[in-house]
């Protein structure tokens, strides 16, 4: 009896398991309660084990020298593994995450996910000035991933599950398991309405109850309780909302454009360029200690009113500075962190002065200090409605809900005007991905550019001579040609402009100079290569082709834009949206197309 | 022609069955393994935090005891950044900003104390203080009062007691005698307290207008110790009090056999209940003519008193010259009884407007304990 039942128990437990793979919602539902708790102790770990470390760097008393020579060591440690072991696992997480769900089907190796841990932790020991809570949204959309490969999902179920990790993560890290939801949502998956919610949601309370039941119920900070104190004072956060807006600016683009330089940079130099970013941070921290590591014990002090004008301005042009170079020379580490640390120090210089200017009808630099963070949070990340609920969650602090929308809103708009694409995008963008906008993204059965898209015609090359290239063209009803060298694709050259270089003898002519004469002239409206991506929507397509003037798109990968996986047109957009046009060109009679 | 372009189909992810429970297991046994793990180093780091926090609070309060606040400051806020949770490290830091002349500060930093932990005795007692520095005396005093009713983890009692009486030293400094008696009524018959608080006790029944229960007091206090100098000293307030200047007398005089190193100030206090007796209009078993006199008198000297104090030009005090001069004139018509009685009133008259318009005057120490009987 008891054998058949030992017999009988495997069976019942693989019919089990075969009809839990059956039912994918009720998959996602276990899934989302085992990787939210899974995440949840993995950034816990990665918390503890950071903090350990820094205690170790730092011991009280510690002499002032190891301000300069720990976080140069930790950056030349990190920049070696970076450099050898773990490419991935350079700079925040977050462009990396969406690149993995948008790009990678899902995919982020376990390799990389160790590799963050790692390098975060010494990092962020050493006193590198950036945040823990992008590289924590990286490890747990990897860990996610993992499983999700490990479990034999299928494509859409690894990259439903991505925003899940990165959820649950950030619930752990920061402690704001609403505000993990929403950053979810906003910033990785670029949709409110996303269907992977649910999970989304159960990933992040299981997280956040882990971290819980191990570091008990402390919020992130202890903030007094702050409120209006007269109608007036909003005037003073309308100015807060301008001036964080404005920082915001400066920090992203100073950091953009260092990054750009470090890029410039040799590769050979790779493993060494954080040491810069290292000895920047710890020449800065010897003079001002406060502005090594991320930070929050001094956003605490400012948040509860110990504040000094000249310090506050001090830490927040430093920190500026220092995360900038940091971020930039390639260290291991996010901008979340040092971005609420900028917010709370503009927030207590601008409350400061007004508390100086009005002491009877403005509360104190403390209260400016916690709007500052979600002000600066709004202008850096540019998920405002994360931003508002983060700090609410932060602070468990209700009342400055309304001057914080207010001065969120304002950053938002002003970052929004003076730096057209937001950091991560930006950030990406660098890396050569192409990571689609929340406004690009589509809802329902939209037609996409996948479904009119048809295979890459022979291309031209650059030193192809115009009347090669008018043998090859001449068949083809196509308006503009795609141009390749051995690396991919260059540009578009119209067949128009091929025809009349012809008509003028101009036989020995490269299509290299054709482009080039091409670009100078006022009519060519396609100086940056027009290009769309697959998987947005064939309304995109046509908007680039009235901005570019081409009525053929390379359609290129969002990895790199220089493969090309295959041409639309402006006739097969129309075809199918249904429209069929008497002056249409008829491509079927081209059979080489 | 066209072919639609469609991603490469990558081969479905497929796992088998053993595979699938495989995963879940070690999945399983890491979160157990992690569990494990994290609290551990919890346990680790939570002590190691309250440890350097318990190391920074003892070097912010000795720095206290120093008197250099400023630099205390610093030591107990890191202590409270590390242990968010010890109300003791938050409430010491708030009473130092406070002693730093930070009230408002101070208020913002025991406010989320006070929300975790509404009923903690040492917390509103610290607000008590804030609010009573503010200037804030009716908010003071409820927090006063959650804080003796409050919890106090160790020496409960004591604390509480303490607490007492420092709203009793707020209520004696605000005048507030009634408070001030229904704060002390509770504590009377506590055999609890130690000499030197029922001593104190007794004396602030003194201040808030309940000599008598003093007097009880006092009289316990010598009848377990005939030798208590202070006793007697407070028994002779007491009867000043009540308007007694002749026992008074005689318990200063038995204070000063007992303390003759101190017998500058008790001479001195015997010198007024002397001016006092002297002066007494009411004293009992004076002839009528002396009871004229003084009363006479009286009416010159609270009037000299309140001169003094508005000035010889002052409109009130010129009513009261007139209404002086008629009564002197009057007084030689009117029978010497009635006389008494007018010169009374008026004096009280004066007497009323002084005290309406003018802060108390230690030299007036004999006037304000006559009329003070004359009041009774």
């Amino acid at each position: 009896m008891a054998a058949i039942k030992i017999r009988a128990l495997p069976a019942r437990l693989v019919r089990l398991v075969e009809d839990l793979r059956r039912k994918e919602d009720r998959l996602a539902l276990l899934l989302s309660l085992v990787i939210g708790a899974l995440v949840g102790l993995v950034v816990v770990a990665f918390i503890l084990l950071t903090g350990r470390l820094t205690a170790l760097m730092y011991p009280p008393g510690g002499s002032g020298w190891r301000r300069i020579v720990v976080p140069t060591i930790g950056s030349l440690v990190t920049g070696y593994l970076l450099f050898k072991y773990f490419p991935l696992a350079r700079g925040s997480g977050i462009p990396q995450t969406r690149a993995a769900l948008f790009i990678h089907d899902g995919r982020i190796s376990l390799r990389s996910v160790v590799g963050k841990f790692v390098c975060c932790s010494i990092s962020l020991a050493t006193g590198i000035p950036l945040g823990r809570e992008g590289p924590a949204v990286y490890m747990g959309s990897g860990l996610a991933s993992v499983i999700a490969r490990r479990l034999g999902l299928s494509r859409a179920q690894i990259r439903s599950l991505i925003p899940v990790g990165g959820a649950a993560a950030l619930a752990a890290a920061f402690n704001t398991p609403i505000a993990a939801v929403l950053f979810s949502l906003e910033e990785i998956v670029g949709d409110l309405h996303a269907p992977v919610l649910g999970s989304i949601v159960l990933a992040s309370a299981a997280s956040w109850m882990v971290l819980h039941l191990v570091l008990g119920d402390n919020p992130l900070f202890h903030v007094p309780g702050y409120h209006l104190v007269s109608l007036k004072e909003l005037g003073v956060y309308v100015v807060l909302g301008i001036v964080g807006g404005l920082s915001s600016v400066a920090f992203v683009k100073m950091l953009l454009w260092m990054r750009a330089k470090f890029a410039k940079m040799p590769r050979a130099s790779l493993w060494i360029q954080p040491v810069a970013g290292g000895l920047t941070v710890g020449i800065l921290g010897y003079f001002v200690p406060q502005v090594l590591g991320v930070g929050y014990d001094q956003v605490e002090r400012v948040l509860n009113g110990d504040v000094i004008l000249k310090v506050a301005i001090t830490l927040a042009v430093l920190k500026i500075v220092a995360t900038s170079v940091a971020y930039a020379s390639g260290n291991a580490g996010g901008i979340f962190g040092p971005s609420l640390f900028i917010g709370s120090m503009v927030g207590a210089t601008v409350g400061s002065v007004a508390h100086l200017l009005f002491p009877a009808s403005t509360a104190g630099p403390g209260a400016y200090a916690l709007v500052g963070m979600g002000t600066a949070f709004a202008g850096i990340i540019r998920t405002p409605l994360t931003s508002v609920i983060m700090i609410f969650e932060v602070t468990r602090d209700y009342t400055i809900i309304v001057p914080l929308m207010i001065s969120n809103l304002i950053a938002f708009y002003i970052s929004q005007k003076l730096q057209k694409e937001p950091i991560y995008e930006a950030l990406a963008r660098q890396d050569g991905l192409h990571l689609p906008r929340s406004s690009s993204r589509t809802h329902g059965a939209v037609p996409l550019v996948s479904s009119a898209a048809r295979e890459v015609p022979q291309s031209l090359t650059p030193e192809m001579k115009i009347s090669d290239a008018a043998e090859r063209v001449k068949d083809s009803a196509l308006e503009s040609w795609p141009v390749a060298d051995e690396l991919g694709l260059i540009g578009m050259v119209r067949t128009r402009h091929i025809a009349h270089a012809l008509d003028q003898g101009k036989l020995e002519m490269t299509i290299e100079r054709l482009m080039q004469i091409a670009r100078r002239s006022e009519s060519d409206k396609s100086v940056d290569m027009p290009h769309v991506h697959n998987d947005q929507p064939l309304s995109r397509a046509l908007a680039r082709m009235r901005e570019s003037g081409h009525k053929v798109l390379p359609v290129v990968s969002r990895a790199n834009v220089r493969i090309m996986l295959g041409i639309v047109t402006f006739a097969d957009i129309l075809k199918e949206f249904g429209v069929e046009s008497a002056d249409e060109l008829d491509y079927r009679d081209h059979p080489d197309l | 022609m066209k072919t639609p372009l469609v991603q490469p189909a990558a081969p479905t992810p497929t796992a088998t069955v053993s595979e699938f429970i495989a995963t879940f297991a070690v999945i399983l046994a890491a979160i157990v393994g992690l569990l494990l793990f994290d609290t551990a180093l919890a346990r680790v780091d939570v002590a190691e935090r309250k440890a350097y926090a318990g190391r920074e609070f003892a070097s912010g309060q000795a720095l206290i005891a120093q008197g250099k606040v400023e630099a205390a400051i610093e030591h107990l806020r890191t202590a409270s950044t590390l242990d968010g949770e010890n109300s003791t490290y938050g409430v010491a830091l708030a009473q130092a900003i406070l002693a730093d002349g930070r009230p408002t500060e101070a208020d913002q930093m025991l406010s989320p104390l006070l929300e975790r932990n509404e009923t903690d005795g040492a917390t509103n007692l610290a607000m008590a203080r804030v609010l009573a520095k503010e200037g804030k005396l009716d908010k003071a005093k409820a927090y006063y009062h959650r804080a003796i009713y409050g919890l106090w983890p160790r020496g409960a009692d004591k604390s509480r007691t303490a607490a007492r009486f420092e709203l009793i030293d707020l209520l004696a400094r605000a005048n507030a005698k009634q408070e001030l008696l229904s704060e002390l009524l509770p504590i009377q018959d506590d055999t609890t307290n130690d000499l030197a608080q029922r001593k104190r006790i007794a004396h602030l029944f003194v201040v808030a207008g309940s000599p008598a229960r003093a007097v009880v007091i006092f009289r316990e206090i010598l009848r377990r110790d005939t030798k208590d100098a202070d006793a007697f000293v407070g028994l002779a307030e007491a009867a000043l009090s009540l308007g007694d200047f002749a026992t008074a007398r005689t318990d200063l005089l038995a204070a000063q056999k007992l303390m003759p190193e101190d017998s500058s100030s008790l001479q001195s206090r015997v010198a007024l209940t002397d001016s006092v007796i002297s002066l007494d209009p009411t004293q009992s078993g004076l002839a009528l003519p002396e009871q004229v006199r003084r009363s006479r008198n009286l009416v010159q000297m609270t009037l000299a008193s309140v001169r003094k104090c508005l000035g010889v030009q002052a409109p009130q005090v010129a009513v009261a010259l007139d209404s002086a001069t008629l009564l002197l004139v009057s007084g030689r018509a009117a029978g010497q009884a009635q006389s008494v009685e007018q010169n009374l009133s008026l004096a009280e008259q004066l007497w009323g407007l002084r005290r309406s318009r003018c802060a108390p005057d230690g030299q007036d120490g004999a006037l304000a304990l006559i009329h003070g009987r004359i009041a009774q």
